[in-house]
């Protein structure tokens, strides 16, 4: 489905989810458990309410280990609970590969972001977009890996109508210097579930998302891609226990993959401990790996 | 020519080079609160993990020292001595190689019989399933040791491991071992020790064979020359049709309050271990090895730190072939589990390994 980085918010009135293009997956995407593997250390440091610092301890058992140095700047501005404007993120890697991102709202509806992501000492992503907020719609314009000297990137447009309370239509535009593509999407939503399709030259991509009740929650995603010739399904779940400090995710895939994920707060330490395993039936491996995270 | 020796040695956890344990087989270091000096939670008042069980754990564990010196000179006449409750605990400082995940469930039936089941997800070999079962007689020589002790062992290809030890008389006792690779027996042993006022002597037949005429024969004998000092002596001879050897070391060890020192001299070469209690919850540990046959040597340095009130144990290690390992357990009360998480680091290979495992019971 295109370069998938455009920012594409569902609905311009306040229903309250923030919007991105990948935000429309996102909720079936956060019931699945993330992959681990190795013993990871996270600490996080807020230095005063404006700034806040994290260091990251990775021993890996399959790739390299490394050490991530992130820093964050929030301002002033804040719109809602998870959107402050505006926001400066850095993140540096032991390898010396750079992840920078610029977040800013110009105007009440106009919001603004810039993407640079460099690996070692070489640029591999650079992206500009703006995105407008109206009442009930959300326009959005991304300008990636603009190359004028040699003449080429990647243009898209998101255009996303609310058409009833409920429902929420929109659709996506993706321009190559190659010959472009174009692609639908359509998203249908209620309090307790969410359902979400795309479709496109690119494949189809559909989830489904429902929350039995506040401790259980339960995702289902399906890919297909004719380009690959090969689409996927999973399963997911997620179920909270809030009175046990608890979480767990757990995942069953097309692949024969099956996983799971528990977090677990230490209180009274700001400690929360992750244990993760992943095991791959087909492919007979196996992953493991837990981490700590500090405040 | 130690090959057939080691061998028999396998069986044993993974620290404790040729460990034959008479006594009654100590905790794995999986459940170190449930030793014997601590009454079990469950009816029974026996370790639960005995040396059978570690050969199928998996291979990298038995690799904690760089090379893996053959079990010819080996401390194993330091456990023997009349009284040697540390030399167990001191073995058991070293954190033991864990990768994967791991489940085990302990149950005990009765007051005699408790069963165990494994279940163990590797990320570097093969996934197994162990089942085990300890019975426990009713001779009684202590409050915590009881005899004739059964324990089997069995996993998911078919490997067994067996042991069974008995006190026969006051002063002897005797001890039968198996293990097979699925269908086929690699150990077969029989030993037998007996304790006198001041001294131990023990006699082990090592895979004997009559048709071939092969086998492997050691004598230990150890004696108290000073209430802190004792000297002792061991003898490996081993048969194969066509060759046949013997081996004598020289074992020492001097006790005293706080620290125990070990030394093993022989042709195969030299251990030295030295154990010190530096309070009520730190533990210490250097152990040196070296061998004529592998040219090679290594030194290991391990602590055990135990926090019984935050129900915490914590073992780290360090090597000379730089790996550098540790291992965390925590009970979580009220419910018997044991959270174990373990990561160990080979920089010199640059290999990394890390698991976790639950106990249940």
């Amino acid at each position: 489905m295109g370069s998938g980085e455009g920012r594409a918010p569902r609905r311009g009135r306040a229903r309250g989810n923030p919007g991105s293009f990948d935000g429309l997956h996102r909720s079936c995407k956060e019931v699945f458990p993330p992959q681990m593997e190795g013993v990871k250390l996270i600490v996080t440091k807020t230095l005063s309410s404006h700034f806040q610092v994290t260091h990251t301890v990775h021993m890996s058992t399959l790739g390299p280990s490394g050490y991530r140095f992130n820093a964050t700047f929030l301002g002033d501005r804040q719109l809602g609970p998870t959107e402050v404007f505006p926001t400066l993120l850095g993140d540096m890697d032991s390898a010396g590969s750079l992840n920078a991102q610029v977040l800013q709202l110009l105007g009440e509806r106009l919001r603004t972001k810039a993407v640079f992501q460099a690996q070692r000492s070489r640029f591999v992503t650079w992206q500009f977009d703006a995105e407008y907020r109206g009442d009930d719609c959300t326009a959005a314009l991304t300008l990636g890996n603009p190359d004028l000297l040699a003449g080429s990137g990647i243009l898209v447009a998101h255009f996303l109508q609310s058409v009833t309370a409920r429902l929420v239509l929109g659709a996506e535009l993706v321009y190559h210097r190659r010959p472009g593509e174009e692609g639908a999407i359509l998203t249908l939503a209620a309090p307790n579930w969410e359902a979400t399709l795309n479709v496109g030259y690119g494949g189809a991509h559909a989830s489904y998302y429902h929350r039995a009740n506040e401790q259980v929650q339960v995702g289902v995603e399906l890919e297909a891609n004719p380009r690959l010739q090969e689409s996927s399904f999973a399963f997911g779940y997620q179920l909270n226990l809030p009175r046990a400090n608890a979480v767990f995710r757990g995942l069953l895939d097309s692949s024969w993959s099956v996983g799971g994920v528990l977090e677990k707060r230490l209180p009274p330490l700001p400690v929360t401990l992750a244990l993760g395993a992943f095991l791959n039936h087909r492919r007979d491996r196996f992953h493991c790996g837990f981490g700590v995270t500090v405040a | 020519k130690s090959a057939p020796k080691s061998q028999k040695s396998a069986p044993k956890s993974p620290k404790n080079p040729p460990k034959i344990p008479l006594k009654i087989p100590k905790n794995q270091p999986q459940n170190p609160h449930k030793s014997a000096p601590k009454p079990a939670q469950n009816a029974l008042k026996i370790p639960k993990k005995s040396a059978p069980k570690s050969p199928q754990k998996s291979a990298p564990q038995s690799k904690k020292i760089g090379p893996k010196i053959p079990k010819k000179s080996a401390p194993k006449s330091q456990k023997w001595a009349p009284k040697c409750p540390k030399n167990h605990r001191k073995m058991e400082l070293f954190p033991v190689q864990m990768e994967g995940v791991k489940l085990t469930v302990n149950k005990g039936l009765s007051n005699h019989f408790q069963v165990n089941h494994t279940v163990a997800l590797s990320t570097l070999g093969e996934s197994n399933y162990h089942f085990g079962a300890t019975y426990v007689g009713t001779k009684h020589l202590s409050p915590t040791e009881a005899f004739p002790v059964l324990v089997g062992d069995m996993d998911n290809s078919g490997s067994l491991n067996a042991q069974v030890v008995h006190q026969v008389s006051s002063r002897i006792r005797s001890k039968i071992a198996f293990q097979t690779q699925q269908s086929k027996f690699v150990n077969w042993q029989v030993d037998g020790e007996y304790r006198g006022g001041d001294f131990t002597a023990a006699l082990t037949l090592g895979n004997p064979d009559i048709l071939m005429g092969s086998g492997i024969l050691v004598a230990h004998y150890l004696q108290s020359v000073t209430p802190a000092l004792a000297l002792g002596a061991e003898l490996v001879y081993h048969r194969r049709p066509g060759e046949e050897g013997a081996v004598l070391s020289l074992a020492g060890r001097y006790s005293a309050p706080s620290w125990i020192g070990t030394v093993t001299l022989g042709q195969a070469g030299a251990h030295l271990t030295y154990y010190h209690r530096a309070s009520e919850q730190l533990q210490v540990g250097v152990e040196f090895e070296a061998s004529t046959r592998l040219q090679d040597s290594s030194v290991a340095f391990g602590y055990q730190l135990e926090l019984p009130r935050g129900n915490l144990l914590f073992r780290g290690s360090l090597d000379s072939s730089w790996q550098v390992g540790a291992v965390l357990e925590k009970k979580l009360p009220p419910l018997p589990l044991t959270l174990a998480l373990g990561a160990f680091i080979n920089h010199r290979k640059e290999k990394f390994h890390c698991g976790f495992g639950l106990t249940i019971g």
